[in-house]
């Protein structure tokens, strides 16, 4: 297991080699450049531009000069916040992303899982169906509607929180957006489990448990849990890989300096460097977040062996 | 009892049922799959008919009558949107575009999903951790820059939506498919079914396929409305429906801004869109429920 | 009235423009926030102010566009300022003169100072306006001030070193500046800070660094407290700035939210006192739900859409002319965007300075006689009904009912149909600057008050033309107006050339710019009188609510 561990770790290297060479050449062939204004820039300003950020030079010649940095750590300089580096940027919202990404996921996993649990044992059921309509409800109405409703709940009539803003993470501004994102992935996790959980239950061996006599709970709880969750744990990959780098829709409605606004802007303004390190970010949170579910199919399944 | 009352019946032939004709019943038995699949045909055929039947065009302004509220008069029973333009019918267009695309690019992404992680998942090793190393790095591509290279190059063509929005959608089925995959491949009937020499092929047919279908048909009906909304985002930039042409995405997008003053020209397509994914979800459910080999 | 708008000059104009500005200026001895006598003022001076966008620099060199200017103007003061409405006062020099034709004096007060205590020396402004034109800088808008000092325009290209700008330091309190031609609006020109003074040793000392908070040193009315991208900029009082006495703001934080419906939820629960701007189609609902929070002016910007003068279709002026004809602004300006834009019918916008702004002779027929002329144009030209046109523009609600109505004006008055092509913004631009485009959404906000930012739209070979077209007539009429020392020849020349310019129908004006926004009407100093959307938080207040 630890071996496997490390392996894929040390996978990440050529993997993030690939994606940063791949976005590299995607991002030089999209039309139009970080200098590319409503005002048009003179020809020797252009070449001023160029001189000062080397984009003049051929293109192998820049990616080289790119990897350098990259191998000492530094992610060059960000076009578009012409005062910031790279680096800089990435880290200030890197812990933003992660906290309101991060406890939604959360959040969705201990809710999901109970009101899913809760519908398969009481399957066709006025309670699960009721259950699983609101569970359904995150994903039924798109996030630019969930999101402004909350706020017009919740911070325009009720006045008990603010319409958004980011407080170095005071609780009051991080509360909708994570309600949001938990909404939203609850959904899934919770049809995923319900239904999990529905085909453990009808399994030879949960069957011979409760033949044996158990009660539900133990049965539920000690032997059919653990493979119910293994299509949950596959499906929360994806979820918590999106809340963390993809949540634009939620960082524009509540105004938050995550991720996902940062890698959406920085690709409208082709600011080359701020993409590629957000890119290098993403690869890295992907991965990790994959190897944590492989390595909780083995948790779960004891017949998986890496 | 008298045998002779077994005879007649053991004298008609006994029709066999096969698996899908049972999985057809379970599926009928289910009320709330049956009135969702019955609601979606429904709003599919209003969507593909109304358009004709109504006597409002989708693009024609009228300035005198901006923003109207629903009314019976001049059949704005939805009302109309801040151009003067007919919701009623503009509704029904974008469900047009929003269900085929909704169907298509599912379909497309959850093939290759399902192929991809069956695959990665069955065969195992080396090739499982290629494929999945390329699924990791799907995920940091940002969509954006693939799709405005897509528009300018190729055009904004219609199956190129569903080209790019395949892009982005197929690899969370492929890496819910491969766990699954995983796990069955490890129990006890397919160690058996491989250990008396059965072909991969039948293995993977007659055991591993049927065991998807479950997680499959659940997540397909999650990948459904992710599909519906990237559409929308797409056509922002340039490659999709463009005006005067519209989705429910886009009648959405444009409702959430004047949600308090006209919530008409919101209201009427996210309910629309909304009852249509919560059918596609209870659908899904049934669907699961009667294809469960399990399930008796 | 515009401080140099001075129509009627004698030969010895010099003497006279002297006496005007030291005329103007007695009258004027503060130049920060004039608070009316009798309205109390709250004891907490905070505003929160949303820009719109997160600023892309604040070091006064690079400074590109109205987000990070705004921030600028609170930071750093130049040689002039602009007051609440717009005119430009005094700023670091407390008074100037003109020379001769090419030369102005500026005399700077004693008693400015940076934020750490240092005087603010003539010098620092001859450092700052080197470094803003130096190609090393390389700032994007080197090229469209530049050119109006002398030399800058070489300088920029590489062609001379910096130190040959024509900004030169006579004694530690006096600035000498030579401008390349007649420019009479160069008091405002002064005013912007890309134009003003930078503190040498801290530049030198933190390179890069040196706009980051704890770094950044700064000689207006305020100085930068914290800067968080994305999520807030935060200014507080600058205790050294000369006028201290007249701001009244303690803190101002400058929010970078780009959502419009977020901005004025912001505004609604509290969070936010001023909006950027408002979403498409919400004016008329704002005004009634906040009667006293809505401020609406006009300023010199303009909305339009490029012709390709070179498509074989619209090459035909009488196509073009056709086309501009039929669109009726007044149904647009009221009723499709109906948010207080006025309708345009030329290239200037109202109240711009250096030229008169002149319409149409056909913006005041009534419009069937408007669309039978123009329908005779079309047959005349050879276009037939049916005809598809392709319209480009950037994807935005706004952009989008505009395309929608000026697509129905000319269906359902000309029989053509419009192919409308939304896109993301760089690609737009990109297609516009290259001429890769039919007819393309446009717009230009002036970069100062003068008929010349306009003028430049349609110059035969300037860069801004996305029109591709061109008028030697005009054109020699813009140079002579440029080298020209009588002003109110120049204002006559300018007019001119916009005139016969617009006669070739190279592009379609639509609308003025307006800016609606939501401004707590405990937010005092907002004037409704300022062209260029110029608002210092010095000049603003917190009154007792």
């Amino acid at each position: 297991m630890w071996s496997y561990t490390l392996r894929r770790v040390l996978l990440t290297l050529p993997t993030l080699l690939i994606v940063v060479t791949v976005c590299y050449l995607l991002l030089h062939a999209t039309p139009g450049g970080p200098f590319d204004g409503e005002r048009k820039v003179s020809a020797e300003v252009l070449a001023n531009l160029q001189a000062k950020y080397h984009l003049g030079e051929p293109l192998w010649k820049q990616y080289l000069f790119y990897l350098d940095g990259l191998l000492h750590g530094d992610l060059g300089a960000s076009f578009r916040y012409a005062d910031w580096s790279v680096n800089d940027l990435v880290l200030r919202a890197l812990p933003v992303s992660l906290t309101i990404g991060g406890v939604s996921m959360l959040l969705a996993i201990v809710i999901g899982v109970a009101l899913g649990v809760v519908a398969a044992l009481r399957r066709n059921s006025i309670a699960d169906y009721t259950l699983m309509l609101v569970s359904n409800a995150g994903n039924a109405f798109p996030s630019f509607v969930l999101g402004p409703v909350l706020i017009l709940v919740f911070a325009i009539l009720l006045k008990w929180l603010p319409a958004g803003g980011w407080n170095d993470f005071q609780l009051r501004y991080m509360a909708l957006p994570i309600a949001l994102l938990a909404m939203i992935n609850v959904a899934t996790v919770g049809r995923v489990t319900r239904a999990s959980l529905i085909e453990v239950l009808n399994t030879n061996y949960i069957r011979t448990a409760r033949a044996k006599g158990l009660p539900m709970r133990t049965v539920v709880l000690r032997h059919a849990l653990k493979p119910t969750l293994i299509p949950v744990v596959s499906v929360i990959g994806p979820l918590a890989i999106s809340s963390i780098t993809a949540a634009v829709v939620t960082e524009s409605v509540f105004s938050l300096p995550g991720i996902g606004k940062l890698i959406v802007n920085g690709a409208a303004n082709r600011d080359y460097t701020l993409v590629l390190g957000l890119v290098v970010l993403v690869t890295v949170v992907a991965v990790l977040l994959n190897l944590l579910v492989d390595l909780a199919y083995a948790w779960l399944d004891p017949k998986i062996r890496y | 009892m008298k045998s002779a009352s077994l005879a007649p019946m053991l004298e008609k032939a006994v029709a066999g049922r096969s698996p899908w004709q049972d999985a057809r019943a379970r599926f009928l038995r289910n009320k709330a799959a049956v009135v969702s699949l019955i609601l979606l045909v429904l709003i599919t055929l209003a969507c593909i008919v109304g358009p004709w039947l109504l006597p409002n065009e989708f693009d024609s302004t009228d300035w005198n009558a901006t923003s109207v509220a629903p009314t019976l008069a001049n059949w704005h029973l939805f009302g109309t949107d801040d151009t003067g333009r007919d919701l009623l019918v503009r509704c029904l267009i974008g469900g047009r575009v929003s269900l085929m695309i909704g169907a298509l690019a599912t379909l497309t992404s959850v093939t290759l999903g399902i192929v991809w992680g069956a695959i990665a998942g069955f065969v195992g090793g080396r090739i499982d951790n290629a494929m999945m190393r390329i699924v990791d790095m799907m995920y940091a591509i940002p969509y954006l820059l693939i799709a405005i290279l897509m528009v300018t190059l190729l055009g904004r063509e219609f199956y190129l939506v569903v080209i790019t929005i395949t892009i982005f959608s197929w690899m969370d089925m492929a890496r819910v498919v491969r766990g699954q995959t995983l796990s069955i491949r490890l129990k006890e009937y397919v160690e058996a079914a491989r250990a008396i020499g059965v072909p991969t092929r039948r293995i993977i047919a007659r055991h591993v396929v049927p065991n998807l279908l479950g997680i499959v048909a659940i997540y397909t009906t999650v990948t459904v409305p992710a599909v519906i909304l990237t559409e929308s985002v797409l056509s922002f930039l340039g490659l999709g429906v463009q005006e005067p042409m519209t989705s429910w995405g886009v009648l959405i997008q444009d409702g959430v801004g004047v949600m308090e003053s006209s919530p008409w020209i919101l209201l009427f397509p996210a309910a629309l869109l909304s009852i249509t994914l919560y059918c596609i979800n209870f659908v899904g459910d049934g669907l699961r429920d009667a294809l469960d080999p399990k399930d008796r | 009235m515009t401080f140099f708008s001075v129509h009627h000059v004698s030969v010895q104009r010099t003497k006279l423009a002297a006496a005007a500005a030291l005329l103007a200026l007695s009258a004027l001895n503060a130049t920060a926030a004039i608070v009316p006598s009798g309205v109390a003022l709250a004891a907490k001076q905070e505003l929160v102010r949303n820009n719109g966008s997160e600023v892309e620099t604040l070091d006064p060199a690079l400074v590109e566009t109205v987000v990070a200017a705004n921030v600028s103007r609170d930071l750093f003061e130049s040689l002039t300022a602009t007051d609440s409405d717009g005119k430009v006062v005094p700023g670091v020099a407390e008074k100037w003169e003109q020379k001769d034709s090419t030369t102005w004096i500026f005399h700077l007060r004693k008693n400015a100072r940076w934020s750490n205590g240092d005087p603010v020396t003539a010098n620092d402004f001859v450092y700052g306006c080197q470094r803003f034109v130096d190609p090393k800088t390389a700032s994007s808008y080197a090229n469209v001030f530049g050119p109006f000092l002398l030399n800058g325009a070489d300088i920029v290209a590489g062609k001379k070193p910096a130190s040959a700008l024509g900004v030169r330091a006579i004694d530690a309190n006096t600035i000498e500046v030579k401008t390349d031609g007649l420019v009479p609006f160069l008091p405002e020109l002064m005013s912007n800070p890309n134009l003003g003074p930078v503190h040498r040793a801290t530049v030198e000392k933190f390179g890069k660094d040196w706009t980051k908070p704890g770094n950044l040193v700064s000689n207006g009315a305020f100085q930068l407290k914290d800067w968080q991208v994305n999520s807030k900029l935060v200014l507080t009082k600058n205790s050294n700035y000369w006028d201290k006495t007249n701001v009244q703001l303690t803190q101002v934080t400058y929010l970078p939210v780009e959502d419009e419906n977020t901005d004025v939820k912001l505004f609604q629960s509290g969070e936010n006192d001023m909006t950027y701007q408002l979403p498409t189609g919400t004016y008329a609902k704002y005004s009634q739900q906040f009667p006293k929070d809505i401020r609406n002016s006009l300023i010199l910007g303009t909305r339009y859409y490029s012709f390709n003068n070179r498509d074989p279709l619209l090459k035909d002026v009488r196509v073009r002319k056709a086309l501009s004809m039929v669109i009726d602004r007044d149904l647009l300006a009221q009723r499709v965007t109906a948010d207080g834009q006025t309708p345009l019918y030329g290239l200037l916008p109202k109240g711009v300075s250096g030229a008169e702004v002149s319409n149409y002779e056909w913006s005041t027929w009534p419009m069937a006689k408007r669309v039978e002329e123009a329908k005779k144009l079309l047959e005349q030209a050879g276009v037939k009904p049916g005809t598809k046109l392709s319209f480009a523009m950037n994807t935005s609600d706004y952009n989008k009912k505009m395309a929608i109505f000026v697509a129905s004006e000319w269906k359902t008055k000309l029989g053509l149909t419009m192919d409308i092509e939304s896109m993301e913004f760089k690609v737009l631009l990109k297609k516009r600057h290259g001429g890769d485009y039919q007819i393309a959404r446009n717009g230009w906000v002036a970069d100062y008050n003068d008929a010349t930012t306009f003028l430049t739209l349609v110059q035969c070979k300037s860069e801004q033309n996305d029109s591709f077209s061109c008028n030697p007539k005009a054109d020699a009429l813009i140079k002579e107006a440029a080298a020209t020392t009588d002003l109110a020849k120049r204002t006559q020349l300018q007019t001119q050339a916009a005139k016969i310019v617009m006669d070739d129908y190279p592009m379609l004006p639509l609308l003025q710019y307006g800016l609606p926004r939501l401004v707590k009407s405990y937010v005092g100093g907002y004037s409704l009188k300022n062209p260029m959307d110029h608002y210092g938080s010095k000049d603003l207040y917190i009154v007792k609510h």
